[in-house]
């Protein structure tokens, strides 16, 4: 194969990053000239959810986690996708949203079209699924625009790319694709900010020159939206390979090459498509945030009119990294006593042997996974080792005892289960005769209802806000042993879920359930523990 | 305030963190408004912070020296600047060690790379992390308004004569400027804040609290500004002495709300202001008649009393006894059954504190427990006192942060009101009685250092 950048003996085209379509950003087609088919669908149940994803073209995959989340059976049992691709809904109040307003829009921020710059390989994706997680958990209508995926829409299925696609200068045909291509996406992008009461549009593409990005933020001006241009630059030769390598780890395209010989060539793909990359600079006059070499350093230019909303996004950011890691939660152990919340007592013996199984499976199942990974030519450096986050409550840090002695441990506070207030050890039926009116209130809004005393979903949503802002941060693999009703909540961040639903996520002591998290869509699965346990006996 | 540790399980603490947060920059760049600001906000959300001010240590052997103290040259001042570091810094690990500090504000200039690189060190050595905080400025405007600040407040130029002081402190300046420089360490964590914000560079965050304190950093300003904040007017609420609820004004608010645009006319003068109210009718009501453009934060709502809400202070000892009675023994942690605590509503206040460190000239009119948040925030007033504080009806508080203190001003209406202040451990014999020794007379102007 010729690695010289050829595009005739290049292997196919696969994922999305090499977009040069924003080249382009002249005038939008006449209306009706193109319709898109709908990208997003509503939500009615898990099941709804899984379908609602397109599998026959899979997402762009850019990093090892990728590989995981790609190669899951998808009709497998006990799988769920994460929701962030679905529309924000229209009324309900987000899980940690505080006030809502009539415009739908908050923090008097007015509509803000974000939009990514950086070459491929540098994050975007994530950047923007991430970021759309974190604002939506909020309460800020928010939605990411993948021009990959108007692309492969607009295009169709089945259809092949033109060779000179991804490059700068491309034929008459070509270039007309890829305004088709654009103007589909910023359609849907007007429609979401003008129509559909949203507050920020991410625009994930490279834009690579200064001049498109100007053009970009005077066509939005216009019609009243903002622009907050981010940056993710490196120039660190080490973790652009490495981040190069982990891509290519996950994709077909390099089955078989050696990985130095793998990141050359991506490399030199990447020059001859886009030979002129303009980093972002004080100069253009643009609101504009440069996170450089993963996160180690923030610049944040002009932003200060966009005000609290900003800040908040960079607050996110520096929690943020490019790379992230496995997420596995587990219920705690039960106790002797009763299972109140002001006692804080010890596992019970059914307690104790439930602590010893779950970490043999999860041990079992991890050893498993890395060698899966590792057979299939995964990049032994890209294993992680376990960190384990437990509350203060005796019955979490005892759960995770008989992990080896050498995982990190912490205990936090703030994971602590919510607090049952007046309800301790109380049974639904006391509940209901004691306080018949919380109970009705309660059944109406389960999620921000709070008992006398207690605390609500909501509450505890707001509460461990600084937990999810950790949980970005975290290196290592993480292990969450928790209260049910604190797993709910992070789960339900993690995989976006209904707020309404939250309240009635299972998590269960015969399973771990694990969250795999990638560039598009985190995945999760629920690993039977009885099932590791048998399979390593 | 001690770290809370769980010592049941051996070798396992929680969360151990203790940062050092060292400011950096020429004098007259806010360091030291900054550095309050920092201990203040973090104080309010129970986290214990404490500044130590060099200045403040060097002053003890020289109280007011003049500017050739600063200079170069002056290798005797140099080694008493020296030696007012290290004192500093050995309090502060005294202060770490010994009394649970969490977060230490180093407030000196720290201008060049060496004594950055010591400050690095001596936290390295202690597992403290150091997290760098440079303000530069190069708007002559602002820094013209932070040294006639400073020459006014610094204890260095008491008792001088003003132009003189400026002469002095800008001789300083230039002392300073001569040996300055501005951080380029990469290795180390920093965020330098250029021209209030315009531009902000943060480098090697390492925690999730740093980035907590970036954050409030970045919502920052050392412009010069003042914040209003007055209660709605009489209710028919506070009237029937019944609290919480969504009622209109009284007679005597709406005569309030009538008189406040004069009220505050002088003080506000040509500023732009913007304000805000609850959602409320009676905020929203009281700032009816006030010509600047308004918005309504659900934040600013009442505390949420729950069950309690609509009723009175002596139907709520009569119906819930206990919970009266719990409620005086911890007002600040106290939850209404159903409702919130002054701690529930600090949190939600949080958002709202942050845009107002943004803005510049606000006036707030929201509720008594929410103005005892908010001014407990500014006036640095502790958890057992605040929610204690009697904020009378009919009364504009008028708050200007400066560096070393916020000051207060009061206006008062002259129009009656009741009290709707209830002491601690009192039954509330005072509902529904006009109280005329509260009204003061208009004019009457006290200030006060927090």
């Amino acid at each position: 194969m010729d690695s010289a950048g050829n595009p005739a003996s290049q292997p196919p085209v696969y994922e999305s990053p090499l977009c040069a379509e924003e080249l382009e950003t002249e005038s939008l087609p006449t209306a009706g000239q193109i319709s898109p088919p709908p990208l997003r669908r509503g939500f009615s149940s898990p099941e709804a959810s899984i379908s609602a994803i397109d599998f026959s073209s899979p997402p762009p995959p850019s990093r090892a986690l990728d590989y995981l989340a790609n190669t899951i059976q998808k009709n497998q049992i006990g799988i769920d996708i994460d929701a962030i691709h679905e529309a924000p809904l229209g009324s309900s109040m987000a899980p940690a949203q505080l006030y809502s307003t009539t415009s739908g829009r908050l923090y008097h921020a007015g509509k803000i079209l974000v939009v990514t710059v950086g070459l491929p390989a540098r994050g975007k994706t994530h950047i923007s699924v991430a970021m759309t997680r974190y604002l939506r958990w909020m309460g800020v209508k928010t939605q990411p625009f993948h021009l990959g995926d108007y692309r492969r829409k607009v295009l169709g299925p089945g259809a092949e790319l033109p060779e000179d696609y991804f490059f700068v200068k491309a034929g008459a045909s070509t270039v007309k694709l890829r305004q088709r291509v654009v103007a589909a996406c910023k359609e849907d992008v007007y429609r979401f900010l003008e129509q559909e009461g949203g507050q920020v549009a991410i625009y994930d593409a490279v834009n690579p020159l200064a001049g498109g990005r100007i053009n970009l933020k005077k066509e939005f001006e216009k019609r009243g939206i903002q622009t907050l241009f981010i940056e993710s630059f490196c120039d660190d030769e080490r973790l652009i390979e490495e981040n190069v390598r982990n891509v290519k780890i996950s994709s077909p395209d390099y089955i078989g090459w050696k990985p130095e010989d793998a990141v050359k060539d991506y490399l030199n793909r990447i020059n001859s498509k886009i030979p002129h990359f303009e980093t972002m600079s004080r100069e253009e006059n643009l609101n504009y945030i440069k996170m450089v070499n993963a996160g180690e350093s923030l610049e944040i230019n002009n932003c200060r009119m966009i005000g609290y909303l900003l800040n908040r996004i960079v607050f996110y950011l520096m929690n943020l990294h490019i790379k992230t890691h496995v997420t596995y939660f587990v219920r705690a152990g039960e106790c002797n006593e009763e299972d109140l919340y002001r006692t804080d007592s010890s596992l019970s013996e059914s307690g104790v042997s439930y602590a010893q199984r779950m970490t043999k499976a999860l041990l079992a199942h991890r050893k498993k996974e890395h060698e899966t990974f590792i057979a299939q030519g995964g990049n032994p450096d890209a294993l992680k080792p376990l960190t384990i986050w437990t509350s203060t409550r005796r019955r979490t840090v005892e759960t995770g005892q008989y992990f080896p002695e050498s995982y990190k441990r912490k205990q936090r506070p703030q994971l602590s289960q919510l607090n049952p207030g007046d309800l301790e050890g109380t049974t639904i039926e006391e509940i209901v005769a004691k306080y018949p009116e919380e109970a009705i209130k309660h059944k109406a809004d389960p999620y921000h209802h709070r008992y006398p005393r207690a605390e609500s979903y909501h509450d505890l949503a707001q509460r461990l806000e600084p937990i999810i802002l950790e949980l970005e941060r975290e290196k290592s693999d993480l292990l969450i042993i928790a209260h049910e009703s604190v797993l709910r909540v992070l789960y339900g961040y993690l995989m976006a879920s209904r707020t309404e639903d939250i309240p009635f996520l299972e998590f269960t002591r015969d399973e771990i359930v694990e969250i795999i998290p990638a560039s598009y869509q985190n995945v999760a699965r629920r690993v039977k523990i009885s099932d590791a346990v048998v399979d390593e006996a | 305030m001690p770290r809370v540790t769980n010592g049941s399980v051996d070798g396992i603490q929680v969360e151990d963190v203790r940062i050092v947060v060292v400011m950096v920059g020429l004098p007259a760049r806010g360091k030291s408004l900054i550095a309050q600001k920092i201990v203040r906000y973090l104080s309010w959300l129970s986290i214990y912070a404490k500044a130590f001010n060099v200045g403040s240590y060097r002053r003890q052997d020289n109280p007011a020296p003049n500017a050739e103290f600063f200079s170069t040259g002056n290798t005797q001042g140099e080694q008493l600047r020296k030696a007012a570091a290290e004192a500093a810094v050995a309090d502060m690990i005294e202060w770490f060690e010994n009394e649970g500090g969490v977060v230490a504000v180093l407030d000196a200039t720290n201008s060049t790379k060496e004594r950055r690189r010591w400050i690095a060190q001596k936290c390295d050595e202690r597992g403290y992390e150091a997290m760098f905080v440079e303000s530069v400025c190069d708007h002559e405007e602002i820094i013209l308004g932070n040294i006639l600040e400073v020459k006014t407040t610094s204890p260095d130029y008491k008792d001088m004569d003003p132009e003189t002081a400026v002469l002095d402190f800008k001789k300083r300046i230039t002392h300073y400027e001569a040996i300055y420089e501005t951080i380029t360490e990469t290795d180390l964590t920093y965020v330098k804040l250029i021209n209030v914000g315009s531009q902000v560079i943060i480098n090697r965050i390492q925690d999730y609290l740093q980035s907590r304190i970036v954050y409030f950093l970045m919502n920052l300003h050392i412009k010069p500004r003042s914040i209003w904040l007055s209660r709605h007017g009489e209710s028919e609420f506070n009237l029937s002495g019944r609290i919480g609820g969504d009622a209109d004004l009284s007679a005597r608010g709406r005569a309030y709300a009538q008189k406040l645009p004069e009220l505050i006319r002088e003080s506000i003068g040509d500023r732009k202001i913007t304000l805000w109210t609850s959602t409320l009718k009676r905020t929203i009501q009281t700032a009816e008649h006030l010509p600047y453009p308004k918005l309504q934060w659900k934040g600013l709502d009442e505390l949420d009393a729950g069950v309690c809400d609509g009723l009175t202070y002596k139907e709520i000892e009569e119906k819930y006894p206990e919970d009266f009675k719990a409620r005086d023994d911890d007002k600040y942690n106290y939850r209404y059954r159903g409702g919130e605590s002054y701690r529930d509503v600090v949190t939600r206040l949080e958002p709202i504190i942050m845009e107002m460190e943004r803005n510049e000239n606000i006036m707030v009119v929201t509720h008594q427990a929410v103005i005892r948040c908010i001014y407990a925030y500014f006036m640095n007033v502790p958890q057992d006192r605040s929610p204690w504080m009697e904020i009378p009806l009919h009364t504009v508080i008028k708050l200007t942060p400066k560096a070393y203190h916020t000051e207060e001003e009061r206006f008062f209406a002259n129009i009656p009101a009741v009290s709707t202040f209830r002491a601690k451990h009192t039954s509330a014999k005072m509902e529904g009685e006009v109280q005329p020794e509260l009204v003061k007379t208009e004019g009457d102007v006290q200030v006060e250092n927090s």
